[in-house]
């Protein structure tokens, strides 16, 4: 008796099943070795995917996924199947949505620290977020007190690589949920179902930290260019004012601070209605790898926000580009 | 540059369809402004779009939105929370910092090419004409364009003004570009009112190598109603005089009849009595149209599908004095003596208070106007001719209604031949569908007799 002929009724052999799984796996990895190693090997010195980006990636979508997981009644350890909490990381790390959004938050909480070091510049409480907080008026004065809570949560959350659910932006948690319910076994529909609602009910994006930051930014109006002085307002409070004036997302407007996205950042700064001294003083706090760009100030903040806006359309990345944070 | 500014400045309600069924006053106003109806599709299109989104992804969003609302720019922050389906399964709105700054002036050359871009999106007939306005290409995506269409296609190279009728242009055509530019026309087998645009093509100093006519019309061709098309067009159309006109006409008339009053009683100083008379005429004149606006106003809450009235007990007597205190002077302008029911006498019905004080105006301002002077107007409460209902009669000394008049009386725009008399015809209309929406009737209850009898009849209010 030849043990290898003991085909399935349907004449696949569960073995050839399980391996070509893999091997999809496999090739998945593969395909991804080239562009990685070559932008890694184009950047010298700042990469935007460095060891610690890529850690702070991995933990926070383990962190999301294990949040999700644990909102279902524990399963019997003793079962089998692989951790539902790993193989929904794994998900999430091939959906590319929200991999830019999770990139856009461990280089925020990077660049966070990095100007800490070295401009102190307060991560949690800068000069601009005080004066917020001691307004006149009271609604501003109490926004500004969630919003550095929240902020100072945010910060806390980051240096363990975590990532609350309730702080994605909705677009970015639907599709974590849609993620969760595609890989859900049939038997545990109803619970996750019945999680999902309660996720939803509890999810209020204007409580969430950029939620609250946008709320603080829509009350200082006109006063809003204030928090372009990178010195002034910190990092949080300069990058959600850049994406409001230069009509990006938050996320772009993170990305544009990186050190090889100089062309971005000028741009945005000039989107936002800077001129070209007060772009010079941003550009010395977070030194990008390029110079401001000369004759800057000759270009019309209308051609600076179509050149960004044709630029979100391009780069594909429906999701956030189109979002108005 | 700021004009308004408020923290939690609106808060509003859509149902699943988007429609906004309750907003404050700013949000309300914006919506209207960008072409909204209340109840109706949220017309703020970034609004919109975030209510839309919220109740797709069944989660709380918090956004910024911009609106732009003829006159200012308003921008401001929402939070739209989805509800459930047992509360409506809409959306709530909450908008905070709302503010309104004037936008600034476009220097007319761009503005000029704004609109002319407006003009290209909006166009359903567009065509190429030579330098002499001889029709080269013609392309339409109006129904309602096909006669034009035809026309054309049958006379190749004609000139692009034998086809159409120019509004108030009887000069041999073509004239020149400049002056057709921005003139109405009607398209032949279209109901609509076209405007036409023709904009030179080629360098501009020198003669155009040729024109781009766009006709644009002024309102787009009605969809075929898919199922909420009709109830959609017939609210618009109900609220046009009560929630567009209305509030913007009340205002230049008041000014036109104080004006008026101001002349005729020669407050600034003496005129002569010819002119005092005039402006005597003036402000009576207004006074009519004025009234003649509430009457269309109220009309069109009659006539809406949704109307409805309060049930609250009413006491007849009570109404009747009310109406005659406020009449009064009137009353006494003619020597008209009127005769109220005797205190003790009140029966109670169930309707609303306010409708039926509405309908004894009517009928007691009626009474007083067609009665000869010196005369009386008896207005009676009493039980009804049945054990469930009460009524009230108005009763005056003026001509009787005809048998055959009894009823047309109570019709849509019905004068019984009286033309000049300030009247507007729907006094009575609105009175009896008011009564209809109480469960209640209106009408005459002396038909032939002399000296006209009005009665309105309720359902009685049981205690308890």
């Amino acid at each position: 008796m030849d043990k290898d002929c003991a085909l399935t009724s349907a004449g696949v052999n569960p073995v050839e099943t399980v391996l070509r799984d893999e091997l999809a796996r496999a090739d998945r990895a593969l395909s991804g070795v080239a562009p990685v190693l070559g932008h890694i090997l184009a950047s010298t010195g700042h990469s935007l995917v460095s060891d610690a980006i890529v850690a702070r990636v991995r933990g926070m979508l383990n962190d999301i996924a294990r949040q999700l997981v644990s909102q279902l009644p524990a399963t019997d350890p003793q079962d089998p199947r692989a951790d539902p909490a790993e193989n929904l990381a794994e998900d999430f790390a091939n959906d590319a949505p929200m991999l830019d959004y999770v990139h856009a938050v461990a280089l925020e909480a990077i660049l966070t620290e990095q100007l800490d070091q070295r401009a102190s510049i307060d991560p949690v409480l800068s000069p601009l977020w005080q004066e917020l907080i001691a307004s006149q008026d009271a609604m501003t004065g109490e926004i500004a007190m969630q919003a550095l809570a929240a902020q100072s949560r945010f910060m806390q959350a980051q240096r363990r690589m975590q990532h609350a659910v309730c702080e994605m932006p909705p677009e970015v948690l639907e599709r974590a949920l849609r993620l969760w319910a595609r890989t859900t076994p049939v038997e545990r529909e109803p619970e996750v179902t019945k999680a999902m609602r309660a996720l939803k009910a509890d999810y209020d994006e204007a409580q969430s930290r950029v939620g609250l930051i946008a709320r603080l930014i829509a009350t200082m109006r006109g006063g809003v260019i204030a928090a372009l002085e990178l010195e002034h307002a910190g990092f949080a409070l300069f990058v959600s004012a850049l994406a409001h004036l230069s009509g990006q997302s938050r996320e772009r407007a993170v990305l544009a601070c990186h050190a090889r996205q100089a062309a971005r950042l000028a741009l945005s700064l000039r989107a936002a209605g800077l001129e070209t001294e007060t772009i010079e003083r941003q550009f010395h706090t977070l030194e990008p790898a390029d110079r401001v760009p000369r004759g800057l100030g000759e270009l019309a903040s209308e051609t600076a926000r179509a050149m960004l806006r044709q630029s979100d359309a391009l780069s594909g990345d429906a999701i956030l580009a189109t979002g108005q944070r | 540059m700021q004009r308004q500014t408020s923290l939690l400045a609106a808060r509003g309600l859509t149902d699943e369809r988007d429609r906004l069924l309750t907003a404050d006053d700013p949000l309300a106003d914006l919506h209207q402004r960008c072409g909204g109806t209340l109840p109706g599709v949220l017309a703020v299109p970034e609004l919109l779009a975030l209510v839309q989104q919220g109740r797709r992804l069944g989660l709380k969003i918090a956004r910024e939105f911009t609106a732009y609302d003829g006159a200012d720019l308003v921008s401001g922050f929402v939070r739209v929370h989805p509800l459930d389906e047992e509360q409506g399964g809409g959306c709530e709105l909450l908008i905070e910092n709302w503010q309104a700054r004037s936008v600034p002036e476009p220097n007319s050359r761009d503005l000029a090419e704004r609109l002319d871009a407006i003009d290209r999106a909006c166009a359903e007939v567009t065509a190429r004409l030579d330098p002499q306005q001889r029709i080269q290409l013609f392309q339409t995506s109006a129904a309602d364009a096909g006669q034009l269409q035809d026309a054309v296609s049958e006379a190749p190279g004609s000139v692009w003004t034998d086809h159409i009728t120019l509004d108030g242009m009887a000069h041999r055509q073509p004239l020149h570009w400049r002056l057709l530019d921005g003139a109405h026309c009607h398209v032949p087998g279209s109901n609509r009112r076209w405007r036409v645009r023709l904009l030179p093509i080629g360098p501009a100093n020198g003669a155009p190598r040729g024109f781009e006519l766009l006709l644009v019309a002024d309102h787009p061709l009605a969809q075929v109603a898919e199922n909420e098309g009709e109830e959609g067009k017939e609210q618009t159309h109900a609220e046009l005089i009560g929630g567009a006109l209305t509030p913007v006409l009340r205002q230049p008339i008041a000014r036109i009849i104080a004006n008026a009053e101001t002349i005729r009683a020669r407050l600034a100083g003496p005129l002569r009595a010819e002119y005092s008379d005039y402006a005597g005429n003036i402000a009576s004149a207004g006074q009519h149209l004025s009234g003649l606006l509430d009457d269309l106003a109220d009309l069109e809450v009659v006539e809406a599908a949704d109307f409805t009235t309060e049930r609250e007990p009413v006491d007849l007597g009570d109404a009747a004095r009310r109406a005659a205190g406020i009449l009064g002077v009137r009353a006494r302008a003619k020597n008209i003596e009127l005769v109220l029911p005797i205190r003790d006498d009140t029966p109670m019905a169930i309707g609303e208070f306010r409708r039926v004080l509405q309908v004894l105006l009517n009928l007691i301002g009626n009474a007083i106007a067609y009665s000869p002077e010196n005369s009386v107007v008896t207005i009676v409460a009493e039980a009804g001719g049945t054990n469930d209902t009460v009524c009230v009669t108005v009763r005056d000394e003026g001509p009787g209604i005809e048998p055959d008049e009894a009823n047309r009386i109570f019709n849509k725009f019905e004068r019984l031949g009286r033309e000049n008399d300030g009247g507007s015809g729907l006094g009575l209309y609105i009175s009896s569908r008011l009564a209809q929406a109480m469960d209640g009737t209106l009408d005459i209850a002396n038909p032939g007799e002399e000296g006209a009898a009005f009665r309105l009849t309720l359902p009685v209010s049981r205690p308890g």
